[in-house]
């Protein structure tokens, strides 16, 4: 169909671009983001005929787009990629004997420290956003995850739970790992320094 | 008399899930006397909120990175006439 073909053609043109910067600032991955970006365009012209000129085009890409980016995280939610000494029971119990001792309590050198109280406007700070990614994307993919996932969709814990066909007690427990490493990698990045 | 190890699987519970009223005495028991775990969760509430906000950003908040690359590859791998 020649219409559909030349609009779409279109929305190539004008709207990548935007779509791009949007899914590379969710993944932090340029090759995820390219992906993701081409599969929202084919859902766009398998389900064209829904369109119809209701809303803006770039809003209804936008938010195909984003159920692209939430159905990725799902994956790397259920299929961790395997990364030295974060696998398995075992290594996560390894991880936690980083943290505290055989009686629980917090390893001397992992005590947490007091920080500056002067964190309003830490987020305008570049060079605090940029350690703050880096320290994220030092989790365990599946760790990440579920931190993107909680603050991105904004569901309940419930909610994401049946949706995963995960246990809550082991999505929080990912949620205990996974804030006490990116608590301890801010803390010697940029607020002991 | 909870752990620090219990006590911050706890502290990081209580923010996607209701606690019990003992897991909640428990806590506030423990935090009481652990200076390290009420450190802890005042700076995993930070967190929070700074992942809260960082993951409120709108597209248009973004800078647009053009990528002429990708569009050339969507016009010849997109299935269009």
């Amino acid at each position: 169909m020649l219409g559909k073909s030349r609009i779409i053609k279109e929305w190539v043109n004008s709207y990548s671009d935007r779509m791009y910067s949007w899914a590379l600032h969710r993944t932090n991955n340029k090759e995820v983001a390219e992906d993701l970006v081409q599969d929202t365009f084919i859902a766009a012209i398998q389900s064209f005929e829904k369109f119809e000129g209701k809303s803006e085009p770039q809003t209804w890409l936008l938010s195909i787009l984003n159920n692209k980016i939430a159905g990725y995280y799902r994956k790397q939610y259920r299929n961790p990629v395997i990364n030295a000494g974060s696998t398995g029971s075992d290594g996560e119990n390894d991880f936690l004997n980083t943290f505290f001792d055989t009686n629980g309590e917090w390893q001397q050198q992992q005590r947490p420290a007091a920080w500056t109280d002067d964190t309003a406007n830490l987020l305008d700070d570049a060079a605090f956003t940029t350690e703050l990614q880096k320290c994220m994307d030092r989790l365990p993919s599946n760790w990440l995850a579920a931190v993107r996932l909680k603050y991105l969709e904004a569901q309940k814990a419930e909610a994401i739970c049946q949706e995963l066909g995960v246990a809550p007690t082991n999505y929080w427990q990912i949620l205990h790992r996974a804030k006490l490493q990116l608590r301890k990698c801010l803390e010697v990045h940029w607020f002991k320094k | 008399m909870l752990s620090c190890r219990k006590a911050t699987e706890l502290i990081e519970k209580q923010f996607v899930a209701q606690l019990s009223l003992k897991e909640r005495v428990q806590l506030n028991l423990h935090k009481s006397i652990c200076d390290a775990c009420t450190a802890y969760e005042k700076q995993s509430r930070l967190l929070n909120d700074l992942l809260k906000k960082q993951a409120s950003a709108t597209p248009d908040q973004i800078a647009e990175q053009e990528n002429e690359a990708l569009k050339a590859n969507l016009l010849k791998q997109l299935p269009l006439d």
